[in-house]
């Protein structure tokens, strides 16, 4: 039991340590969107047309 | 500038799986920046924002008044009201909310693009892109 603790606690800790990249929030307000709204992957694009 | 033709690749190749959205961000100093997404609003207006967005981005850096009338003509839009439209800047504060939101958020180029929040600056090659989306997918138990 103590054992499996321990490596559940490892685990953890490699999980969030490859995890660290920074994720920003953006809102995404009524901005024009393409694609099904619970898509696991969105991607927003800042962009200029010229 | 956009990841016109990456996103396009993105999108056909990830089908179903992801939803794009696009804001904003007309730099200050070119001369047709803010006129191009007025019109691009003004299509959506009337319903026909992506046939816009692709076409401006196929067009690119033609984007002066009176070709962007004619592409609304070649989209078969009410072209009085698309004039009308991008004459009066009638979307210019949601055009100035996304320009704050970029700038908020420190944004100094175009295309920036954020995949599930994670920012890629600048243009990069498809399989750049695909790395992520694939990471995003693996870690979602949806699929």
């Amino acid at each position: 039991m103590k054992r499996s603790m321990l490596v559940m606690v490892f685990v953890l800790l490699a999980v969030s340590a490859s995890a660290e990249e920074k994720r920003y929030q953006v809102p995404l307000g009524d901005s024009p969107t393409l694609g099904p709204p619970d898509a696991a992957v969105t991607l927003v694009e800042f962009l200029d047309f010229q | 500038m956009a990841a016109g033709p990456t996103v396009k690749k993105i999108m056909d190749t990830y089908q179903g799986k992801i939803r794009l959205v696009i804001k904003n961000y007309p730099y200050q100093y070119r001369d047709y920046s803010h006129i191009a997404a007025e019109a691009s609003l003004a299509a959506r207006d009337q319903g026909k924002y992506w046939e816009m967005h692709d076409l401006l981005l196929k067009r690119s850096p033609k984007l002066d008044r009176e070709s962007l009338i004619g592409y609304a003509k070649e989209l078969g839009l009410d072209t009085k009201k698309f004039a009308a439209s991008i004459d009066g800047k009638k979307h210019a504060q949601e055009i100035e909310r996304d320009k704050k939101l970029a700038t908020d958020m420190d944004l100094y180029n175009t295309p920036t693009i954020f995949i599930n929040g994670r920012k890629v600056v600048g243009e990069r090659p498809f399989e750049y892109f695909k790395k992520i989306i694939d990471e995003e997918l693996k870690n979602d138990k949806k699929y």
